[in-house]
């Protein structure tokens, strides 16, 4: 029961910064994808760096729960290109539908509606689909710790990674908002 | 004009601040924070209520807990967030973005029916990735897993091309 009021909490406060923050407005999705928006890539980015840095910090101090999930080559490119076209055709992502429907948007309602029939349609074909697509390129749960042997160090690589990446949206995209 | 930065929206640094103590907030409390997964846990819940032994023989549902979780209480609080957060904005909505009806025109037929289509393609390529922009992308990132760097780059640059085909780049 606790986890119930704890994840309702989390969505809530979860929903509420990320509409504040305009990623649940379509329009800004839209012009961020066709380079003219720089907040949203910059504000995610953001997010994780940060995030990034305090869950090494969580962790060590004993706490957190982590599962990082597995790299499949095939179905995780796969999976990324249609997820890609969806996105760059609704500007919306399975999170912020959620919140955007909270807010009132229509295009939003048909966006989680879309989503349910798709995820009905992926279930029905999961046993067909995960051994030919997932597991044979499946490498595991993968982590920038395997690659540079050490915690920090994998941290400071992606923090330094994702802090150019800002710097060149910031330089590359324009500051339009929607 | 060209430096009135993001509003009516929040600054971007303190609101990344504040979205990252919450993912941390999750991580602390419960795990990885995702929502496509919360698609799952709603199909779930249908199908345990009009076909029960459907869903108890399908793996894709037997791997997520169903209604009454962490997951469905999370997505539902993203409405409710969403909710407050838009009753208490002072920009009025759309359901139809301006860039859209310049470019298509104001049919709210054309842009919902879009919609559906791309609601279906986010979840179902998603779930074929085991995660979508929040599962894989910023919780796995933040754990550092190269699933979630990987899916990124896709899926920002899968993105991009399709919305620069849809709006064939037109001035405005």
């Amino acid at each position: 029961m606790a986890d119930i009021w704890i994840g309702l909490f989390s969505g809530i406060a979860f929903g509420f910064v990320i509409q504040r923050v305009g990623a649940t407005n379509p329009q800004k999705m839209f012009l961020a994808h066709l380079m003219r928006e720089r907040y949203i890539p910059q504000f995610m980015l953001l997010v994780v760096m940060f995030a990034a840095i305090g869950l090494f910090a969580l962790e060590a101090s004993g706490g957190g729960t982590t599962r990082p999930l597995p790299t499949s080559i095939v179905a995780t490119g796969l999976g990324g290109i249609i997820f890609g076209i969806g996105w760059g055709l609704s500007g919306y992502c399975p999170g912020t539908c959620w919140a955007a429907v909270g807010e009132g948007r229509m295009d939003a309602v048909f966006t989680l509606l879309g989503g349910l029939a798709g995820t009905a349609v992926f279930a029905h074909l999961h046993e067909a689909l995960i051994p030919v697509l997932y597991m044979p390129t499946n490498i595991g749960q993968v982590t920038l710790t395997d690659l540079f042997g050490n915690r920090g160090v994998a941290v400071g690589v992606l923090v330094v990674l994702f802090g150019l990446s800002i710097l060149l949206i910031g330089k590359l995209w324009g500051n339009e908002n929607g | 004009m060209k430096e009135s930065g993001n509003a009516p929206y929040w600054p971007i640094l303190p609101s990344a601040i504040a979205l990252a103590g919450i993912m941390v907030f999750i991580f602390a409390s419960f795990g990885p924070p995702a929502s496509s997964s919360g698609f799952v846990t709603t199909m779930k819940g249908f199908f345990l209520q009009f076909a029960p032994e459907y869903a108890a023989n399908k793996a894709h549902y037997r791997a997520m807990p169903g209604p009454g979780s962490w997951l469905m209480a999370f997505v539902l609080g993203m409405a409710i967030g969403g909710f407050i957060a838009g009753r208490t904005f002072g920009q009025q909505i759309t359901d139809i973005p301006a860039i859209w009806a310049q470019r298509f025109g104001t049919s709210p037929a054309k842009r919902y029916a879009t919609c559906f289509l791309g609601g279906f393609l986010i979840l179902f390529g998603a779930r074929l990735a085991g995660g979508c922009t929040l599962g894989l992308f910023l919780s796995g990132s933040t754990q550092l897993a190269l699933s979630g760097i990987y899916f990124g780059v896709v899926i920002f640059g899968i993105a991009m091309l399709t919305t620069h085909l849809l709006f064939k780049n037109k001035r405005d």
